[in-house]
């Protein structure tokens, strides 16, 4: 009797409830194995990289032994004296590449695109106008970043741009010598990207950054025909202003842009706008109470001109006269650009809203013109895929001689993104454009895009 | 008697010795500290400060000393803490860095280490360091400060990061 007694204790007290527990594990865990193994896998690659870098770390403390050089052990924290600036050890970060104290990383992409019609239309990146459909490569980017002092950094964006006949061309995107005095002052000397609204203070060339395959028109790079000067070289001073729970930020930029932008409509004519220097100067919040929530905006003043000229031919090789087209004479007109953005970026959501008025006024006098613009961007990121809606807006006077080539176009993009690992995506995008006294557009645009 | 005894034992036992087993598992979802540098004379932190902290927008301690953001590798209870958060997945905060990163915000990504051992070496280096750990893991006479979080320690009523 004391045996069975024994027995049932074991059976019910222990082994039932203990296969009760694992039970229920196996049914819950089945479905977080793969994550578990991918969790694993991905400390397993970190701690390799990390034993690495520690063997790279002893490898140059015993040199700096051999030489003689000592270690300063760090100084205090305190809120009297800040510290003396001293160089950092290397991050181990497994994202950025770190060759002698230079941190890089490059983006690439490929694409196909397709359009329903056959009438000129600008190639951007690679894609030959009035044809089918191609394949292009886009934009291929190397950034680079160094530390050069506890505040002191430079840094830089280069870009390799595929254009027509499968020509590259050599572009510096950026090239900043940054110095961040604290979160209220941080300066940056050199050619930047304009903080002209949202987009084109967050999202820089690589394709892999942004959800859609390509930039709203009104946000696509000059060099490219999109409306705004993107680039300028001088100085730009961002920080926080010290604001509670609104979380206010200013910026402020001066500098020189000189756009050059081709025609959208094919008429294979450039617009040489020979800006003087801009400033801009833009407000945003980040209020405490809706993280992720952004509302912003920012205006914009310039001189530009009107100068239109031949786009080069084979070569590079700009021939006045080439299509008939005699240079225009250049007018000298002021230049205003207001934006508005709201946008919340969080929980797997994206929500970009950005408005603008950019007006052209000639110094002398003459007629002013107003060409409203717009985007609206949704997107919502479900595991590894991420549907996307946007609708743009850009209405030109055909007779703004800036924009004459623009004129009104408007129209849906619907797409996808699947990130096929945390490095690589492939993008599916559909486009309808509708245009003023011309026929509309639709689009077909793949992007496979990547970070290495 | 003896024999009702017995059965009520064995109907029992099983609920005890689940409720034994189960404990350790509810245990494990721990309570997570904010760490720092013990030298730094921070004492208290407010969760919005400390999400913008995390997410590289405040980049500076008030004494004028750069932030070094500390964190421990995916797959940990801390990195979840750490999501949660900043309201974003694995895959959304790895791209967020990257576009930090590039956009020229930031220098470089947050130190990702794989384990405490490797906060606590890296949190006694960098005078600015700060990270999120097991508050089971931090142990009277460690070189580490754990702060206040919108007023409370872990373990305090109302410290809300779990």
């Amino acid at each position: 009797m004391r045996r069975n007694w024994g027995k049932r204790f074991l059976i019910h007290g222990v082994l039932v409830p203990f296969l009760f527990l694992n039970f229920g594990r196996a049914q819950n865990s089945s479905s977080e194995d793969s994550e578990t193994i991918s969790a694993l896998a991905q400390q397993i690659r970190e701690l390799q990289q990390h034993d690495r870098e520690l063997q790279e770390r002893i490898r140059l403390l015993e040199a700096d032994q051999k030489t003689g050089a000592t270690v300063e052990p760090p100084a205090p924290v305190s809120d009297a004296s800040p510290p003396p600036a001293q160089t950092p050890p290397p991050s181990s970060s497994p994202e950025m590449h770190l060759v002698h104290g230079i941190q890089w990383r490059g983006f690439a992409e490929l694409d196909y695109k397709v359009l329903d019609r056959r009438a000129p239309e600008l190639g951007t990146y690679g894609f030959v106008p009035g044809s089918a459909g191609n394949f292009y490569t886009g934009d291929f980017d190397l950034f680079l970043t160094s530390r050069l002092t506890e505040r002191t950094s430079i840094l830089s964006e280069i870009d390799v741009e595929e254009g027509d006949a499968q020509r590259f061309r050599v572009d510096l995107r950026r090239l900043l010598l940054k110095y961040d005095a604290n979160d209220h002052l941080r300066f940056s000397f050199g050619r930047y990207q304009t903080s002209i609204g949202f987009y084109n203070w967050a999202f820089r060339s690589a394709s892999w950054l942004q959800t859609t395959a390509d930039r709203p028109l009104v946000m696509e790079f000059a060099s490219n025909g999109g409306l705004l000067p993107t680039q300028a070289v001088g100085v730009s001073v961002t920080g926080s202003i010290p604001s509670g729970k609104l979380g206010l930020n200013y910026v402020a930029e001066y500098g020189s842009s000189d756009t050059v932008r081709p025609d959208l409509n094919g008429d294979g004519l450039r617009n040489d706008e020979n800006n003087g220097n801009q400033v801009n100067v833009g407000l945003f919040l980040t209020p405490d109470r809706f993280p992720g929530l952004r509302i912003g905006g920012s205006i914009y003043h310039d001189q530009i001109s009107d100068l239109v000229s031949p786009a080069p031919g084979p070569g590079g090789i700009i021939n006045p006269g080439d299509n008939g087209i005699v240079l225009s004479p250049s007018a000298r007109l002021n230049q205003t650009i207001i934006n508005g953005h709201l946008v919340y970026l969080s929980h797997g959501i994206e929500f970009l809203n950005e408005a603008f008025l950019i007006r052209h006024a000639p110094v002398a006098a003459g007629e002013v013109f107003n060409t409203p613009a717009f985007y609206s961007q949704f997107s919502r990121k479900f595991a590894s895929f991420r549907p996307f809606f946007r609708y743009q807006y850009v209405n030109a006077s055909l007779k703004n001689p800036i924009y004459d080539d623009i004129s009104l176009r408007y129209g849906p993009s619907v797409g996808a993104r699947y990130d096929l690992n945390d490095y690589v995506a492939f993008k599916a995008q559909w486009d309808h454009t509708e245009r003023r006294r011309l026929p509309d557009l639709n689009g077909l645009h793949l992007q496979l895009s990547g970070a290495f | 008697m003896k024999r009702w005894r017995r059965s009520v034992l064995a109907l029992l036992l099983p609920l005890l010795t689940t409720l034994v087993l189960i404990t350790p598992g509810t245990a494990q979802e721990g309570t997570v500290a904010v760490i720092v540098n013990p030298r730094n004379s921070i004492t208290d932190v407010s969760s919005s400060d400390l999400r913008k902290i995390f997410n590289g927008e405040k980049r500076s301690w008030p004494a004028g000393v750069r932030i070094k953001l500390i964190v421990l590798a995916p797959g940990s209870h801390e990195r979840l803490v750490l999501l949660r958060l900043l309201g974003m997945s694995e895959s959304e905060y790895k791209h967020y860095w990257a576009a930090q990163v590039f956009r020229g915000d930031v220098d470089s990504e947050p130190l990702t280490v794989p384990s405490f051992g490797m906060v606590k070496e890296a949190a006694t280096v960098f005078p600015g360091a700060i990270a999120l750990v097991d508050a089971r893991d931090v142990k009277p006479g460690m070189p580490l400060k754990v702060i206040k979080l919108d007023g409370h320690m872990p373990g305090d009523v109302g410290y809300s990061l779990r």
